[in-house]
């Protein structure tokens, strides 16, 4: 029964490689893997205001940084100006949301949670997160692809 | 996996699927040939990062939720075993899981909402697991171990998984994900402890399954 093994072949199969060659930070959200090619200076995720969506979906507008139907009004603290440049506070928008995350400042790589607005359907109202993953055939699964269907979604591990 | 595609089978409706998710850091290389010996048609993934199990607030495998046609969720968070399975461990043999689970699914997914294993929203949300902000940034601190743990960066992948651990004690996902690095594995000693305090301490190691075992 495989399930009950440990897979001792499997602890370390990878080689050592740098984290983002082509770029001077790295964003985790939501099992996506973003490489930022510029980023500013200091403790805080400086990020060009133009990567926002390619990060976390959100969008700026003139009412806000907005997902969906959800509109967050930007405050002072979001935007940085640094060397004659502005960027976008991404530690500030994360603490405005009540998002955590876990920073590793040495290699530059921020690995946030999500949103806690973002599971509210769920936690309140019952309604299934909408998670995005790719299939083993390489096709991206989203939970909102199979409304009209009953879907088991059930997890299991080698472990 | 062979039994989820039998059940699978069996239910046959093309308005019913199943999403099956390893939650493996081995990846493909781990996940893949257990697949593939069930000749598997449902949808299958390799969630490196337990993206699912995140998503649901899920903290051990199996466990599972069933999604209505609206994008509700009717039932979530069970040790979710499609049959009673059986191991030799020597001269012993153990077993686990349960029969009544499957039987539950199938009148589910032939009745819908008539079904007397659908649950309301309100208990579903009783049953959802409530995170923290510390458990919220467990799964973080997770995934940024699993990027190093692919770029072999061996110290820094320990240290967020155990960061991992100490911000989420009662997932069984990180624990036992974590032992897969060292010497012991994933079913060892330490395993075992932990198992025994977390179900001493008074934790649901899986919250007792509350079908009617009439359906066996």
């Amino acid at each position: 029964m495989a399930a009950m093994m440990a897979n001792p072949e499997h602890r370390h199969p990878f080689a050592k490689t740098p984290i983002h060659p082509d770029g001077s930070a790295t964003v985790l959200y939501q099992g996506n893997t973003i490489t930022l090619g510029q980023t500013g200076e200091g403790n805080n995720l400086l990020i060009q205001p133009e990567d926002l969506k390619r990060v976390n979906g959100f969008e700026l507008k003139p009412q806000g940084a907005c997902f969906e139907d959800m509109c967050i009004p930007l405050t002072p603290e979001l935007t940085v100006e640094q060397n004659g440049k502005q960027w976008f506070d991404l530690c500030a928008f994360a603490d405005l949301l009540g998002q955590t995350y876990v920073a590793d400042t040495d290699t530059q790589v921020w690995s946030f949670a999500e949103i806690p607005a973002k599971r509210e359907s769920m936690m309140v109202d019952a309604m299934a997160p909408d998670f995005e993953v790719t299939d083993r055939q390489g096709n991206v699964i989203r939970m909102a692809d199979f409304k009209g269907k009953k879907a088991l979604i059930v997890t299991w591990s080698s472990w | 996996m062979p039994v989820w595609q039998r059940v699978y089978e069996e239910i046959n409706d093309p308005n019913f699927v199943i999403i099956c998710a390893a939650e493996d850091t081995g990846g493909e290389a781990a996940a893949g040939p257990i697949f593939d010996a069930a000749n598997p048609t449902y949808i299958q993934v390799v969630d490196v990062d337990h993206i699912i199990s995140s998503a649901f607030n899920f903290v051990n495998v199996p466990s599972a939720a069933w999604v209505d046609e609206e994008g509700r969720i009717v039932r979530i968070d069970e040790g979710t075993y499609s049959k009673v399975h059986e191991i030799s461990n020597g001269d012993q043999s153990i077993e686990f899981g349960n029969d009544v689970y499957s039987p539950a699914l199938k009148d589910w997914v032939a009745k819908g909402a008539d079904s007397e294993h659908v649950q309301s929203a309100k208990t579903v949300t009783a049953n959802i697991r409530k995170h923290s902000d510390d458990q919220l940034r467990a799964d973080a601190a997770f995934r940024l171990g699993n990027l190093y743990r692919q770029h072999g960066h061996t110290e820094k992948a320990e240290h967020y998984w155990e960061m991992a651990r100490a911000l989420n004690p009662d997932s069984v996902n990180f624990i036992r994900q974590d032992l897969t690095l060292s010497e012991e594995g994933s079913a060892g000693p330490t395993f075992i402890k932990m198992r025994d305090e977390y179900i001493n301490g008074g934790k649901d190691y899986y919250r007792p399954l509350d079908i009617n075992a009439q359906l066996n």
